[in-house]
């Protein structure tokens, strides 16, 4: 892959970008986790390059409106990464819509997985480990080595991985292209990104169905006898329910209404 | 106790939003920051300090990974240090405190998200209506919002004691909590579903399954599904690759013969 040389309106963006990707967290809901903090990242990619492309924005944002999750380090590499493959799309046209979510799909396990242990489960322990030997005599050098080696950090690698994600998405995806590989590559793509959205369902969804059918003298538990059928029987019955909405057209707004309804009137009858 | 437990709520209240919201570093939530910062508002940084070392011995191993709900760290943090500094309990007493308030508190965090689960269609549609400065605005004030409800519980649990909270989270119904905790976990697979109805064809389809065999039943993390999934990826991709430069050169024979 060739060097990329930066222009100064892209370093511009690149900055403002890479300060945004610190809010990972920012509006974190239930539905869709990291994809607001991921959204208000790219806001300025996104308005730079679809200034004059109304219909093209509003798919954008729809499309990272979309569930996303990882470890909050990493987070800027795929926000990099992104505003490299939406570039890509808007002015050459190499990429399409459906890739750009299979990647983000395929990049959260992986490396939310990495990062965790890499700083949750190491550098933390480290900075502890200098803090808490300060802190013990009563010294605020505890605190602030701590805040030093464990949280300034973060920020550093950070930005590095925004500007990485960014200027080696744009030249792989030139390779990918110029060889005639881009369609084998989507697809690839899209077969991590769809197994990796099964492999999140089985760990993350769960429907606590506790419903007791009393026949006649005998009860029957009724969540044992789905989970012997297949395990996590539900939660894939919901989620294909769901999908089965979306495509007849239910905006997720409607969606998340019919759970609250469901789970609340469900609690409230007992079945939960 | 006024005064302090203002302070160490608002202290809670801007820690949150800085260090969740604006840093995304986890960091400065952690009792050796927490701890010494109280100290410093309540008059005595050195307790705080030994305290911080002390607490965070304690959570060093404790995590909340998946939404399992353990003792908040920062909540225990100020607690503890309100008991040692301004009712002059013994640092193993005021752990014992706290640790319970802190338990509460996790609670009380982690219920909201279930009730807000409604703003993510909100948010959507304020950026389908081009109203991208509406989104900024309104995603802080989710964060603030949110963390402020905390921050209101932890000024009473501090200023009344935490029988208060215990009692009135005894009284509401039942079937609020499961409900709301039935929820949260099934609120997960519409933002799954939206994602899957973007990416998966007729010719994926059977790959979630893979992916939901791998982790169900033989009970792999994350990262070795995406190994074998990327394996099986590009091993197809190798395989298609070598098509595509074999029908490449073919076309370049069959063109030279045109050409003689």
């Amino acid at each position: 892959m060739e060097k990329v040389v930066l222009s100064d309106h892209e370093k511009k963006l690149l900055k403002r970008i890479e300060l945004r990707s610190h809010t990972c967290f920012l509006g974190a809901t239930m539905v869709a986790m990291e994809a607001n903090g991921f959204t208000y990242s790219l806001i300025p990619a996104i308005e730079d390059l679809y200034a004059d492309d109304p219909q093209g924005k509003a798919e954008a944002y729809a499309r990272h409106q979309q569930f996303f999750n990882t470890h909050a380090v990493p987070f800027a590499f795929v926000v990099g990464l992104a505003w490299a493959m939406e570039k890509e799309k808007k002015e050459k046209g190499t990429i399409d819509g459906e890739t750009i979510s299979s990647l983000k799909s395929a990049l959260m396990g992986p490396t939310a997985g990495m990062f965790d242990n890499l700083f949750f489960n190491c550098l933390r322990i480290i900075a502890a480990g200098v803090g808490i030997g300060l802190a013990k005599n009563g010294s605020l050098l505890g605190m602030i080595l701590f805040i030093l080696i464990y949280g300034v950090p973060q920020s550093i690698v950070k930005m590095l991985l925004c500007r990485v994600g960014y200027t080696y998405g744009t030249s792989f995806i030139d390779t990918m292209f110029s060889t005639g590989l881009m369609e084998s590559f989507t697809r690839a793509a899209s077969l991590v990104g769809v197994m990796m959205v099964g492999a999140m369902t089985a760990g993350m969804v769960n429907v606590p169905l506790n419903l007791i059918l009393k026949i006649g003298p005998a009860t029957l538990e009724v969540a044992p006898v789905l989970e012997s059928i297949f395990p996590g029987f539900l939660s894939i019955i919901l989620l294909f329910g769901y999908v089965a909405l979306i495509k007849k057209g239910w905006k997720p707004m409607h969606l998340i209404w019919l759970t609250m309804a469901v789970g609340l009137i469900g609690a409230l009858i007992k079945i939960f | 106790m006024l005064v302090p437990a203002l302070l160490l709520s608002i202290l809670y209240w801007v820690l949150s939003v800085v260090d969740t919201s604006l840093l995304g570093w986890q960091a400065l939530t952690r009792p050796i920051v927490v701890c010494p910062l109280a100290g410093i508002l309540l008059g005595d940084v050195k307790t705080g300090c030994i305290l911080g070392a002390e607490l965070e011995s304690l959570f060093m191993g404790i995590s909340a990974i998946g939404g399992s709900i353990a003792a908040d760290p920062m909540t225990t943090s100020l607690i503890g240090a309100a008991f040692v500094i301004k009712a002059n309990a013994s640092i193993e007493s005021a752990v014992a405190i706290s640790m319970p308030i802190g338990t509460v508190m996790a609670t009380v965090t982690y219920l909201p998200y279930g009730l807000f689960a409604p703003v993510q269609g909100y948010f959507s549609k304020l950026l389908q209506d081009n109203k991208v400065k509406q989104f900024e605005v309104t995603v802080f004030l989710l964060t603030i919002v949110q963390t402020l409800l905390s921050a209101i519980v932890l000024f009473i649990c501090i200023y009344f004691g935490v029988e208060g909270i215990q009692a009135a989270i005894a009284a509401a119904p039942a079937w609020v909590m499961t409900g709301l905790g039935a929820v949260s976990s099934m609120a997960l697979a519409v933002g799954f579903a939206i994602l899957l109805s973007q990416i998966v064809s007729g010719k994926t389809i059977m790959w979630f399954f893979v992916g939901y065999v791998l982790v169900k039943y033989l009970k792999l993390d994350t990262l070795a599904v995406a190994i074998i999934g990327t394996a099986v990826a590009s091993t197809i991709f190798f395989i298609e690759k070598m098509i595509v430069e074999k029908s490449a050169s073919t076309q370049v024979q069959d063109s030279q013969e045109d050409f003689f």
